[in-house]
């Protein structure tokens, strides 16, 4: 057979196959996965990976069977993040929070709504003891949020990072079944410099949308101007000065992170069944070190680029049970 | 100085010191005339007095030319002799009219190999944004189950009240509803419902063009508001995902 014979049955089956595929049926789905409530853990890993990608890495180190509950505490923290994002009202956003505050009751009580999110958190708490009390302040503090999205002082900023952040990584450590005052402290530190770096990631975003992330007291102490920098973003002065302070704090809470472990006879290293929760601090880090090298330029493109260098940095820290 | 000072004081000039021939007669004549507020009417008096006839000059000329020396200080320039030449509409049309349509002409010749502005409307369409807010869908999960759960914050929220929710227990222990109706008569296409839906059920797709013959056929049901969501599906996904942000 020639190549062109065998190159016009080839075209002539492309066009059969196209031809069954449009008559499939009056429905068409995107995919045929069982994404959605047969599933809901799957939901959960899919909108981790397209919102909070480095908790996605972050998540093959946790052991196998721990991986779904994983998820689903990412998803809830991700999906109440989001919030502020898509209402255009407070009343609108306090809605949506009063739900989750229902589907939080509604969990433990053993009757989730219906949400894939709030089907794999009940998953989740059968499987390990995750304390109510910390979804409901996971979901005070987001509602408060959005009536006060921009902070006076540092101090308020810091409270408020404590019950997002550093809440989640107290439901992720007793996900591992691991209840330690030690850990518990470093996580707290480790979540306020997450939220800190969160925040200096998204300065260009809450810029252009009119909101200024740093603490007025820091941007006063630099005589940074909210309008100047709405409006001219890097140029505007004094706000590498109020980047890198900002920064600062973020940078001393991840080294009073790491010093809680140099105590209490650790030696340094982080203890194996724990480290999966500590490893989140790698973004953290690579984050910060990438500004310093932009000279803390928030405003810098390349800083809002995944880095190509994660993953391996994260198994790097896995390996030597540090971060 | 400014143009009106200077003329009121060519005015007043040759009157108070009209020649150095004034008489005694002139004087009082000259009082008079001042309280008078008429510039000059009775400028001869010879029938009245006939023996020392006073020779009274209005001095236009030298007072006009002030004037015109004024007018063209001010707001003339150099002095033109409009007398020779062509006139103001010979110009006009040679000069105005000519170039003007030469011009549109060019505009015409430029456009002539330009891309066109117009687009084929039903055919082509404008580009919309990801966020635009048109006819609502009903979105179901990849599984193919409806995501509504029935929490009825939409019908809440709907300032319009274009929102009407009916629902049902079932065996599974979940809500769904057994009527989901939007009038779109009423609404006011706000967003709102989308804003405050916890599942992302309700959405705005972008199709604009739905419009119908008759009005009950803008009472959408649940069904109705279903098969859009499947038509738009793919659409709708990838506008959430260009709308999303890393927070």
């Amino acid at each position: 057979m020639s190549t062109r014979t065998f190159h016009a049955t080839g075209q002539r089956l492309v066009r059969q196959l196209r031809r069954t595929h449009s008559s499939c049926g009056p429905r068409h789905y995107t995919t045929d996965s069982p994404v959605g409530l047969p599933d809901p853990a799957a939901y959960c890993r899919d909108l981790v990976r397209k919102h909070d990608y480095d908790s996605f890495l972050v998540a093959q180190f946790y052991p196998k069977p721990k991986q779904d509950a994983y998820f689903a505490i990412k998803a809830f923290s991700v999906e109440l993040a989001l919030v502020p994002d898509t209402v255009s009202n407070t009343v609108i956003g306090q809605m949506r929070m009063q739900f989750w505050r229902d589907a939080v009751k509604g969990i433990g009580a053993g009757r989730p709504p219906k949400h894939p999110i709030a089907l794999a958190l009940y998953q989740a708490s059968e499987t390990a003891n995750l304390p109510p009390y910390h979804f409901k302040r996971i979901v005070d503090a987001r509602d408060a949020e959005l009536q006060a999205p921009s902070h006076l002082t540092v101090d308020t900023l810091t409270s408020h990072a404590e019950s997002t952040s550093s809440t989640v990584l107290y439901l992720l450590l007793s996900l591992l079944g691991l209840p330690s005052s030690t850990l518990a402290h470093a996580a707290s530190h480790l979540g306020v410099a997450h939220t800190f770096s969160t925040l200096l990631r998204a300065l260009p975003y809450h810029a252009k949308k009119g909101q200024m992330v740093i603490p007025a007291e820091i941007t006063a102490k630099h005589s940074v101007n909210q309008e100047e920098v709405f409006r001219r973003g890097p140029n505007a002065p004094g706000i590498d000065d109020a980047v890198f302070e900002f920064a600062t704090v973020a940078n001393d809470h991840l080294i009073t992170a790491r010093d809680m472990f140099k105590s209490d006879g650790m030696g340094g290293l982080v203890p194996p069944a724990t480290l999966p929760v500590f490893l989140s601090a790698v973004p953290t880090a690579n984050y910060l070190g990438r500004l310093e090298k932009a000279n803390f330029n928030a405003f810098e493109p390349g800083l809002q680029l995944r880095d190509w260098k994660l993953p391996w940095q994260l198994w790097r820290s896995y390996y030597r049970r540090k971060f | 100085m400014s143009l009106a000072r200077a003329r009121l004081a060519t005015r007043f000039a040759p009157r108070l010191f009209p020649t150095a021939r004034t008489t005694s007669v002139a004087s009082t004549l000259i009082a008079r005339r001042l309280i008078s507020t008429s510039p000059c009417s009775h400028a001869h008096h010879a029938h009245a007095h006939p023996t020392a006839p006073p020779k009274l000059e209005s001095h236009l000329e030298e007072r006009m030319k002030d004037i015109e020396h004024l007018q063209m200080e001010g707001f003339r320039g150099a002095p033109q002799d409009w007398e020779k030449g062509p006139s103001a509409l010979d110009k006009a049309v040679h000069l105005f009219f000519f170039t003007e349509i030469i011009r549109g002409m060019w505009i015409v010749l430029e456009n002539f190999f330009r891309p066109p502005y117009t687009i084929m409307y039903p055919f082509e369409k404008g580009p919309l944004s990801p966020r635009f807010r048109g006819e609502h869908a009903l979105r179901r999960y990849p599984s193919g189950e409806e995501r509504c759960i029935a929490c009825k914050l939409c019908e809440a929220i709907c300032p319009a009240q274009a929102i009407t929710i009916e629902s049902e227990a079932r065996e599974d222990g979940s809500r769904k509803t057994t009527k989901y109706d939007i009038d779109m008569t009423k609404c006011i296409y706000c967003g709102f419902c989308q804003e405050a839906c916890p599942v992302d059920a309700i959405v705005e797709t972008q199709n604009q063009e739905f419009s119908v013959e008759t009005r009950e056929e803008l009472l959408y049901n649940k069904e109705k508001l279903l098969s859009n969501g499947d038509r738009a599906e793919a659409e709708i996904a990838a506008n959430l995902h260009a709308d999303h942000v890393y927070r």
